[in-house]
């Protein structure tokens, strides 16, 4: 209803649309993006793209939400391509013993005094997790962002990631299994 | 391995599962033979615990709130207007009247023309202009306190012509007619006049050149370029010639 209202030409209707998802899509970009400054900027281009692109919208394709998350899911892989960020990424993609003679990741990560199980819903242990969450592959970053995250189903993270539903399970799982280890080498040197 | 089979599951099925089952959404014999495999399997054992573990700390983090201009920016970017405008109600607006549209297109047109107008060249050219023209005013004795009188109404202009026309008509005849009574007068007293012995040849030669007052080039008489003017006479001329008399007008154009 929102989507014809604006394609009509009601600029009310746009507003709307803004209200309704920006929250969303600039969690997904600062998630995945890490920061704030860049979250702001792919939100915005998120949104422009919508605005360009509203009329190619087909109901019967999917839920507008599919749509959106795809626009954001698309910009975030060029920002990731543009920005080059795979240098410096280590995932369950690489086998861990491939790393073990390298700097562990915790190094990367800033030592944090609060143990997890004490302060789970604290400020530091959410910045901490955040940068964890940098250090994954884009594709296991992607995938445990809109599962963890953002709560979609299976299904319509498969029609976003455009992968079949048992590799976007593969994928959430290596993203969690890999963010756990990253955090358990982080808190155990600091301990 | 992923591909080893233990407890009649292999390591890829246990993958699939291991969603599942964190989302609680396996039971019965399929959740007891995953756990079973879980327990004696090196590789999906782990798995289980981190992903469990990692699924926990991602659970743990907030939404983060979007900067407060982020939607006005938005809409700037995409609309091009503000957030506030949109908010106002079509009645919100101010009306602008008839007229002062009128005055506002008005002003659209006049402000390049006075634009111009105000540059100092202009302004010079306009008053050597001005001062030319009252210039050739004042020498053609035209004062321009006159000009105030002049009705320029339609009627008026339409009268002042036929009375210009009509004086210009009525000088033309009054001369004509002047030149009619100065002929008449001047054949009046030929015909009055006693008369005299026939004057020399050249005498008579200078008085048809006198009576020509037409003011027209002498007309030309069919001549015998034959003869001489030594040459002598076979016809001989009457003693008293008459008298010519030559009747002109006076063309105005």
């Amino acid at each position: 209803m929102l989507v014809r209202r604006c394609l009509a030409g009601d600029a009310v209707a746009w507003e709307e649309i803004v209200q309704k998802y920006n929250r969303r899509i600039y969690n997904i970009c600062y998630r995945f993006a890490g920061s704030g400054e860049d979250a702001q900027d792919l939100t915005q281009e998120v949104f422009i793209k919508m605005y360009r692109t509203l009329k190619t919208y087909d109901v019967g394709r999917g839920a507008f939400m599919t749509w959106v998350t795809t626009i954001t899911r698309n910009l975030l892989v060029d920002h990731f391509r543009k920005s080059k960020q795979d240098r410096v990424t280590d995932s369950m993609d690489t086998a861990p013993s491939e790393h073990e003679d390298a700097m562990p990741l915790s190094e990367q990560i800033p030592d944090k005094a609060a143990p997890p199980d004490a302060h789970v819903q604290s400020r530091e242990t959410g910045e901490t997790v955040h940068r964890a969450l940098q250090k994954l592959s884009p594709e296991l970053r992607e995938a445990v962002i809109l599962r963890d995250l953002q709560d979609m189903d299976y299904r319509e993270i498969a029609a976003v990631l455009k992968v079949p539903e048992g590799t976007v399970k593969s994928r959430i799982n290596r993203g969690r299994a890999e963010l756990a280890r990253l955090l358990q080498r982080t808190y155990r040197q600091v301990m | 391995m992923p591909g080893e089979s233990k407890n009649g599951m292999q390591c890829a099925e246990f993958d699939l599962l291991l969603c599942e089952v964190l989302d609680e959404m396996l039971s019965g014999d399929r959740l007891e033979k995953f756990q079973a495999h879980g327990r004696v399997c090196p590789v999906c054992g782990p798995l289980l615990a981190e992903a469990k573990e990692g699924r926990q700390w991602l659970k743990s983090l907030q939404e983060v709130e979007p900067p407060a201009n982020l939607v006005h920016n938005i809409l700037v970017a995409t609309t091009g207007l503000d957030t506030v405008r949109l908010r106002q109600p079509a009645s919100a607006q101010p009306q602008i009247s008839w007229a002062e549209r009128m005055r506002e297109w008005a002003g659209t047109l006049v402000a390049p023309v006075w634009a111009v107008a105000r540059q100092p060249r202009f302004a010079m050219s306009f008053g050597m202009a001005f001062f030319s023209l009252s210039l050739a005013l004042s020498m053609a004795g035209i004062k321009v306190s006159d000009l105030r009188h002049v009705d320029l109404r339609p009627s008026a202009v339409k009268r002042t012509y036929y009375e210009a026309s009509g004086r210009v008509v009525k000088y033309y005849e009054n001369i004509r007619f002047v030149y009619e009574i100065e002929s008449r007068v001047r054949e009046f007293k030929r015909a009055t006049t006693p008369a005299e012995p026939g004057p020399a040849p050249e005498e008579q030669k200078e008085r048809k050149n006198n009576n020509n007052t037409s003011g027209q080039p002498e007309q030309k008489q069919e001549r015998n370029y034959s003869q001489g003017g030594d040459q002598p006479v076979l016809a001989s001329a009457p003693n008293d010639p008459p008298v010519v008399t030559v009747t002109t007008y006076r063309r105005f154009v």
